[in-house]
């Protein structure tokens, strides 16, 4: 009895001794949580449970049969309508990604270079940055419509130029040619986010410790090899990072192609987010299918993440003998 | 504790005087749905001052992304009796087929005793559209009619086609086929400055009329043989280059509106005076009256006051608005509210001294045949923008044409994969008609499992 009231004697003491405002970090994340649970996770496990039902039509969205994996089955039975245009999407969407990211990744590089080399001094900095991000702030819907409205047919911005200075004899229906319209797809994609990765870029290139690049200009390196040996090899995580961003972002495109073309011509512009959308939300609403093809699309985004991150890892002999010899 | 008692018992006194009081009054709600605030306005301008005794609770969803057809679908599937669901709902024409197949709208002559008799003057092709495919009940009317005809410029056509009155353009344009001789008659003597329309796809929404059968008919896909007509009139067209190659809503489709670069459009009611007389001249705007129209046009060039129209080759209505009630909770409630619902929907859509002040007030073009009758009979109304022409005159006579049985829920989506997969790369040569034909199908089964597609 007596040791307990000494002990509560002391309580107080070692309380105030062990005061932690953890709990207020709680509190400060609890909201974010909430908002995470309700909004993204009950949905996503909603979509897996979803794509093992009958879900056609909204009023199958709350009763509705779990019929096991009948909709993979027809997705993935190459046979069927349904799954030849699900795999047709996928083809388009890697297309246009590749069309978009090959040359931004190069460009975004080639700027981050030249604004963050000391020895080229660029002016007006800012101002070229604030130029090149511009077209990022601008929303797709917006830059949709405007190019919809440029590229038209017959009499339009781009054709009347063309014509006006003498290249085309005739206007040409951009949205009737394949390699037209999956390139103006691409070319959008571009240049609204190539600002965006060199800014990127840049920040991973400034967190490289100068003493790197000055040791390399003591040695007497050239820009290239300073580019080629120093640079790139150290932004890798940063690259990854943007590869697989852009991997997800861009398996997920949706807006640019479904405001300006609908996936026409003959459906080449047709993305898997299309695909989900047109399964799901116009008239018949085939939620199942929409799900499934959701939860494929999901598997292929975490593999291809998988994938790359395994590429890029650092896989230097003299590192993986120090890791050893640590373990 | 007398004096409790004494006050509680005052108190339940009083409650049943308040609550009488309101028995005797019968203040009827009724919740109503829609996409825009149109109907709203009409309540309150016409509704509410002759109906006391009715409050209603107005909800709008815009239609943008399938917002409206959402909410409703979400409501009606999960808890059609629940105090938030509408009693009374509005239907666009892109989406009245699907409810009015579906058993959540109710049948207007079954459920709510609306008789053949009160129907009779509403204009048949609404009423056919607003009738059930599956089992043949009414369940939309309609306060509007949305008829369509052909707009055409009078001094282009008297210039390249000798035409001097509506009557002698209507035999130009009396079938497709002289309608295309037409046009190939006017691309020569015009030297190609004036195409007959700007494309293709703008005589669609017409010619879908010329079919006898739906795109479903016993849940089976049917290409009908006039659309195969369709097919080869418009490759015709581009071949031969008798249209200007554009499609609707675009530059080209406006521009054709303000220069001689087209002669005909094909549009319905709100056509006329939405889309193409704001669009008639270079500096003109939707916001202007009559005479600012005028006016602008004469200042910087455009087309006010030189165009005429005539039926066309076809019957047809496009667009429009129906009411339509909600079947489960007009199977449980009293029958006083019953006769409310009726009494709202038989308002807006067969009252004719409403009918004939709104149509006055507005110039909207209703569906009511004896409200029509009798504003042709007091002399129409001469549209200055049609030259002085009488466009309820025309819109009457088309309006009782358009058969609108062959409407289907499935023709928003159909529509749709019809034009991107068969008539556009069919007509611009692209691909052969059975490769068309063969991709359209398949996009058909994609999209709806449960069509049967041969």
């Amino acid at each position: 009895m007596q040791k307990v009231s000494a002990n509560s004697q002391l309580a107080p003491r070692r309380k105030r001794k062990s005061i932690s405002y953890d709990k207020y970090g709680y509190l400060f994340v609890v909201p974010f949580f909430i908002v995470f649970l309700i909004f993204q996770l009950y949905p996503i496990f909603f979509t897996f449970r979803t794509s093992l039902t009958d879900a056609a039509g909204w009023n199958k969205i709350l009763e509705n049969d779990i019929i096991g994996f009948a909709n993979f089955a027809k997705l993935f039975d190459f046979g069927s309508e349904v799954s030849r245009y699900f795999w047709q999407s996928i083809g388009n969407t890697v297309i246009m990604w590749l069309c978009n990211f090959i040359p931004q990744i190069g460009m975004a590089l080639l700027l981050a270079s030249w604004f963050t080399d000391s020895r080229m001094h660029l002016k007006f900095q800012g101002g070229f940055k604030v130029m090149i991000f511009m077209p990022n702030i601008i929303t797709a819907a917006t830059i949709g419509m405007l190019f919809y409205s440029l590229f038209n047919y017959p009499v339009a911005p781009i054709n009347t130029l063309l014509q006006n200075l003498g290249i085309f004899n005739a206007p040409f229906e951009y949205f009737r040619s394949t390699a037209a319209s999956r390139g103006i797809v691409s070319f959008i994609q571009w240049w609204m986010w190539y600002g965006n990765t060199m800014i990127i870029m840049i920040a991973g290139i400034l967190g490289i410790s100068p003493s790197l690049f000055e040791a390399s200009l003591v040695d007497g390196c050239t820009s290239r090899q300073v580019f080629w040996k120093i640079t790139l090899p150290l932004i890798k995580p940063i690259l990854l990072y943007n590869l697989v961003t852009s991997l997800v972002g861009g398996l997920t495109m949706f807006d640019i192609p479904h405001l300006m073309t609908q996936g026409n011509p003959n459906y080449t512009t047709n993305t898997v987010a299309r695909f989900i959308y047109t399964q799901a939300f116009e008239s018949p609403n085939n939620f199942n299918m929409a799900s499934a093809a959701s939860v494929i699309l999901f598997f292929i985004i975490v593999i291809c993440s998988l994938i790359l991150s395994f590429i890029m890892k650092d896989r230097n002999p003299a590192e993986k003998k120090l890791r050893r010899a640590g373990k | 504790m007398k004096k409790i008692v004494s006050l509680v018992l005052a108190c339940m006194m009083l409650l049943g005087c308040v609550s009488f009081a309101g028995a005797e009054e019968e203040k009827i709600t009724l919740n109503v749905w829609s996409f825009t605030v149109e109907l709203q306005q009409m309540i309150d301008k016409y509704y509410a001052p002759t109906h006391p005794n009715v409050e209603i609770t107005y909800t709008v969803y815009p239609t943008d992304g399938g917002e409206y057809t959402s909410k409703v679908d979400n409501l009606l599937a999960a808890s059609a009796t629940s105090a938030e669901a509408p009693d009374v709902f509005t239907l666009e024409a892109a989406f009245v087929k699907k409810y009015v197949n579906s058993d959540w709208t109710a049948d207007l002559m079954g459920d709510l005793g609306f008789t053949e008799e009160e129907l009779a003057p509403a204009i048949p092709v609404m009423r056919q559209i607003g009738t059930s495919n599956v089992n043949g009940q009414l369940k939309g009317l309609s306060w509007q009619s949305t008829p369509g005809a052909l707009m055409y410029r009078a001094d282009l056509a008297e210039k390249y086609l000798g035409v001097t009155t509506p009557e002698e353009m209507q035999e130009k344009v009396a079938d497709w086929d002289t309608f295309m001789e037409t046009a190939a008659e006017l691309n020569e003597a015009s030297a190609g400055a004036t195409k007959m329309i700007v494309g293709a796809g703008d005589i669609w929404n017409a010619y879908q009329y010329n079919r006898e059968q739906g795109w479903v008919v016993d849940g089976k896909l049917v290409i009908d043989d006039a659309l195969y007509d369709y097919l080869d009139l418009c490759k015709v067209l581009e071949e031969d280059d008798l249209s200007n190659k554009g499609t609707a809503w675009t530059e080209t489709w406006f521009n054709g509106m303000k220069t001689d670069s087209t002669l005909c459009y094909l549009l319905p009611t709100w056509g006329l005076h939405y889309t193409l007389k704001p669009n008639c001249g270079f500096s003109t705007n939707s916001n202007m009256n009559d005479e600012e129209l005028k006016a602008a046009c004469e200042k910087d060039g455009g087309t006010y006051g030189l165009w005429k129209m005539v039926a066309g080759p076809v019957g047809y209505s496009w667009g429009g608005t129906w009411i339509g009630a909600n079947a489960a909770k007009v199977a449980e409630m009293s029958d006083a509210k019953k006769a409310a619902v009726k009494d709202f929907i038989k308002f807006f859509t067969l009252d004719e001294d409403f009918l004939y002040t709104y149509a006055k007030d507005s110039g909207d073009f209703v569906g009511n045949n004896n409200v029509v009758d009798k504003i042709l009979a007091e002399g129409g109304t001469p549209n200055p923008f049609l030259g002085g022409q009488d466009h309820y005159a025309i819109f009457a006579e088309a309006a009782n044409l358009a058969n609108g049985a062959i409407m289907t829920d499935y023709d928003e989506k159909i529509n749709s994969l019809w034009s991107d997969h068969v008539t556009t790369p069919y007509s611009k040569g692209e691909k052969e008609l059975d490769d068309c034909i063969a991709e359209f199908k398949a996009q058909v089964a994609a999209q709806f499992p449960e069509l049967v597609v041969e």
